[in-house]
């Protein structure tokens, strides 16, 4: 690991703060006291300055500074949460990612003029809003612990080696808190020479009084060092609490020594005194006239306490606040709630990789649990029925960790439903449900377009102008709804909108004019909206900033196709709209149901298998491709594989119809011999075959030989038209 | 031998950032995403010192420090806290369960080192 690596994790882990911190601020908007989510969003901001810090990203942490100072102000109650507040803080959100940007792909260049100027816009109206007054931002860390020598009285001591003087008397309790003082003295001498030292057992009680786990030793230090005096303070930074640290410059003046004499041991002078001249700090009878000016000054009540009351109020830190610590305890335990799950972050490529071996150990497996029935052998049959149990579990477990939540993505609309919606002047919520649905990674990151695309044309086209929601009796705020589900096998994803609706008439004249369509022809109202999908087709009058740029619904049906999934679009005029995309809850491995055909084996996506029945003679017309049969009163409609595939082979004895199921709608698929459940993994079909109907892809079976996966929403659908083309052809 | 420090913070960057300057010091660097996370990694195994975050999801670093406390054989492991400057309620509660040194976010490198330097001398 270097350092280049550490930063890519900083730019990844800012991004998903970044995300995180928009996803809250949205979530503000309607919940604006949420304590647990402001304190989710000072932790987010806290963090991203705290590492970009790290990284020496100045820019970064200015900024984020202030984004943090407001948020504290927030959570502290001073600075209630507004929606021009969450804008800004949208926007300041916005402007960290290009700062971060800036830092990751442009390091050492300066910043942007306009990108400067931008910042220093959103940090003064980010001030603004915490009133004006300083941000908090000043460190109490590193305060020197003693305010440098004055100029009260005295002359300088003759002690004239130029050393410095250290007394120090640390917290008794400094062991128990894990505090060693050699450590600070041993890192002392790594700055300079410690001339002399002398340690004082002055402070040690009776042997029965003794907590052995106690420090009761004093040290007087002569130290020689090119170091400032806030260097010096620094080395005892951990150790101020409690401790007695005092630091006199070289050439001090006598008074101060005395101070020193008197803070640190009132009673006993003279002993303390012997030590300084010991340590050569002061002569003996620089130290004799010293204590006799004390002595004087003493008598005079006035003038005694005033030197060292002052130091002792400057030397320890002014007294800070006493907070209610039950409330500081809540908000602990509020924060740690905010989340549970915890995460590893492994490359996707190793996940890959497992996936696919996982894959070809199906299909050996599939192999030799083969091999081992033909064998008839019952003890190796029931080790690789285990063997095949186990690596089913493994298959499943696997594919899981490939399996995210679609949450995410969904969130990621808040925001876009949110600029837009203010783009549009229209008032739009967003509503999300079935966030916890899960779906393959790879499949989650190629939806987020088509649907960015629908959310945007249900904002643009599908919610209507305020007026007109008024006019229709419709509540002045549209609705667009993400909504996420699990449905045989697929995952559903519908977006879908309380607009307008589709106009049938201008769909249908709109299908006509562009030649999607054959003027005459007739079409389910279902139909003509699914139209829209056609390539070439845009309805809206006006082309507009956010759809209709070319990137049309064609596009996003190509896209889903792509994934082996469908989309639909049902929409109501003046109700709504609502466009249902079903997708493969993964691309790798299918249970399949595996048939024959002649001498061809096709796999059934399980899923989608809903029963086989038997395929009798006097149901059967051999003379067209499609036919129906009366399935429990019901016409279901089927298609021959043979007819279809061109398949020449022996024929079965019976046929049998495997029912399929796709989108609610049913088909039946006569095949020569059922052989039964079949797990797989999926080869993609090479580009060559890509214009192929009726096959999404191929897989080897455990003999070996090749098994084509039947597209069977695609053979639904034919199926399905060709039953209403030629109404009339029951066959019974 | 070297010593080991165990650096607890939610946030990788930092942790991988403090654990390369440590190691190339010298240090044995063991990384802890947060309390929790940080309370199963000791295992009684000899830690010389702790770099803690205060806030952290899961096990925040006060608790944890508490929890530290309870442990004989951890009691006397010095603890370095993480924290803003806004954060002196969280100090000062901090100071009583025991944490004498702080070091305030945003930090640098080598500043962390010397921190750390600081404590383990002895």
């Amino acid at each position: 690991m270097n350092l280049d690596e550490v930063l890519a994790t900083f730019f990844v882990e800012c991004k998903e703060l970044r995300g995180e911190i928009e996803n809250l601020l949205l979530h503000l908007e309607s919940a604006p006291d949420d304590a647990d989510a402001i304190n989710g969003l000072f932790r987010a901001a806290h963090t991203i300055k705290g590492s970009a810090g790290l990284f020496g990203l100045e820019d970064v942490v200015a900024f984020t500074h202030a984004m943090e100072s407001l948020l504290d102000a927030v959570r502290g109650g001073q600075v209630p949460v507004d929606g021009e507040m969450i804008a800004l803080l949208l926007e300041s959100c916005d402007h960290v990612g290009d700062l971060a940007d800036h830092a990751e792909l442009r390091a050492g260049e300066s910043l942007e003029h306009s990108v400067q100027t931008r910042g220093e816009g959103l940090k003064q109206r980010l001030r603004a809003y915490i009133g004006g007054k300083p941000t908090a931002g000043t460190a109490v860390s590193v305060k020197p612990a003693m305010p440098d020598s004055d100029q009260r009285s005295g002359e300088p001591v003759g002690n004239g080696n130029g050393d410095w003087h250290l007394s120090l008397r640390f917290d008794k309790e400094i062991l128990k808190n894990g505090m060693e003082p050699l450590s600070f003295i041993r890192y002392l001498a790594t700055m300079g020479t410690i001339n002399h030292l002398v340690t004082l057992l002055d402070g040690i009680p009776e042997i029965d009084d003794m907590d052995p786990e106690c420090c009761y030793l004093g040290f007087e230090i002569s130290f020689n060092t090119d170091a400032d005096k806030d260097t010096i303070a620094n080395v005892f930074e951990f150790a101020r609490e409690g401790s007695v640290i005092r630091i006199l410059p070289p050439h001090s003046k006598i008074s101060d020594y005395l101070e020193l004499i008197q803070t640190l041991d009132p009673d006993n002078h003279i002993r303390l005194g012997e030590m300084l001249t010991a340590c050569g700090a002061m002569t003996a009878v620089e130290l004799e006239e010293g204590l006799r000016t004390q002595r004087e000054r003493e008598e005079r009540p006035e003038g005694r306490r005033e030197p060292l009351g002052e130091i002792l109020a400057e030397q320890r830190l002014a007294p800070k606040e006493t907070v209610d610590a039950a409330l500081a305890k809540q908000k602990e335990m509020r924060e740690s709630k905010a989340r549970e799950i915890q995460y590893i972050r492994v490359q996707a490529d190793k996940l890959d990789h497992l996936i696919n071996l996982v894959g070809e150990l199906v299909i050996a497996g599939a192999s030799a649990h083969l091999l081992a029935r033909q064998s008839r052998q019952t003890r190796v049959q029931e080790a690789t029925s285990l063997v095949s149990s186990l690596v089913e579990d493994i298959r499943d477990s696997a594919l899981r960790l490939r399996m995210v939540e679609i949450g995410e993505t969904f969130n990621r609309f808040r925001r876009v439903v949110h600029d837009v919606s203010q783009e549009l002047g229209k008032a739009i919520d967003l509503e999300i449900s079935g966030a916890e649905t899960e779906l393959d990674k790879t499949v989650v990151e190629k939806i987020s377009d088509p649907i960015m695309h629908l959310v945007r044309n249900a904002m643009d086209h599908g919610i209507e102008p305020l007026e007109v929601r008024r006019a229709r009796g419709k509540p002045d705020k549209g609705t667009v709804r993400l909504n996420a589900y699990h449905d045989s096998g697929m995952i559903v994803i519908e977006v879908a909108d309380d607009g307008g609706g589709l106009n049938r008439e201008r769909i249908y004249a709109k299908a006509i004019e562009r030649g999607v369509i054959a003027p005459g022809q007739t079409l389910t109202d279902n139909e003509i909206v699914n139209l829209i999908f056609e390539p070439g087709f845009s309805t809206s009058e006006h082309v507009t900033n956010l759809s209709g740029r070319g990137v049309g619904m064609d596009v996003v049906k190509r896209n889903i196709t792509a994934l082996r999934g469908s989309v639909e679009i049902a929409s109501r005029e003046g109700e709504g709209s609502k466009v249902c995309i079903r997708l493969p809850l993964t691309l790798a491995i299918i249970d399949g149901f595996l048939v024959r055909v002649g001498d061809t084996f096709f796999v059934v996506p399980l899923d989608m298998v809903v029963e086989c029945i038997e395929l009798r003679g006097q149901e059967t017309s051999v003379s067209c491709e499609s036919s129906y049969i009366n399935l429990r009163d019901e016409a279901l409609p089927y298609l021959r594989l043979r007819d279809i595939f061109r398949e020449q082979g022996r024929r079965g004895r019976r046929e049998n119809i495997v029912v399929v199921q796709h989108a609610g709608n049913k088909a039946g698929l006569v095949v020569d011999e059922l052989q039964g459940e079949f797990q797989t993994v999926i080869k993609p079909l090479g580009k060559v075959f890509s214009r192929l109907q009726g096959i999404s892809g191929s897989t080897i079976l455990g003999s070996g030989e090749v098994a084509l996966i039947l597209d069977v929403p695609g053979l639904i659908h034919r199926t399905l038209s060709r039953m209403e083309k030629a109404p009339g052809q029951l066959s019974h | 031998m070297s010593k080991t420090i165990l650096i607890v913070d939610d946030s990788l960057s930092l942790r991988q950032l403090v654990s390369l300057t440590l190691k190339r010091a010298g240090y044995d660097v063991i990384e802890a995403c947060d309390g929790k996370d940080a309370l199963s990694k000791l295992g009684g195994s000899k830690i010389d010192l702790i770099v803690s975050d205060v806030n952290m999801p899961n096990m925040d670093g006060l608790t944890f420090l508490k929890e530290l406390k309870q442990r004989k054989e951890y009691r006397f492991t010095p603890v370095i806290m993480l924290t803003t400057e806004s954060a002196e309620d969280k100090m000062k509660e901090g100071q009583q369960s025991g944490a004498r040194a702080w070091m305030v976010k945003p930090f640098k490198p080598e500043q962390m080192l010397a921190a750390v330097n600081k404590l383990t001398m002895g």
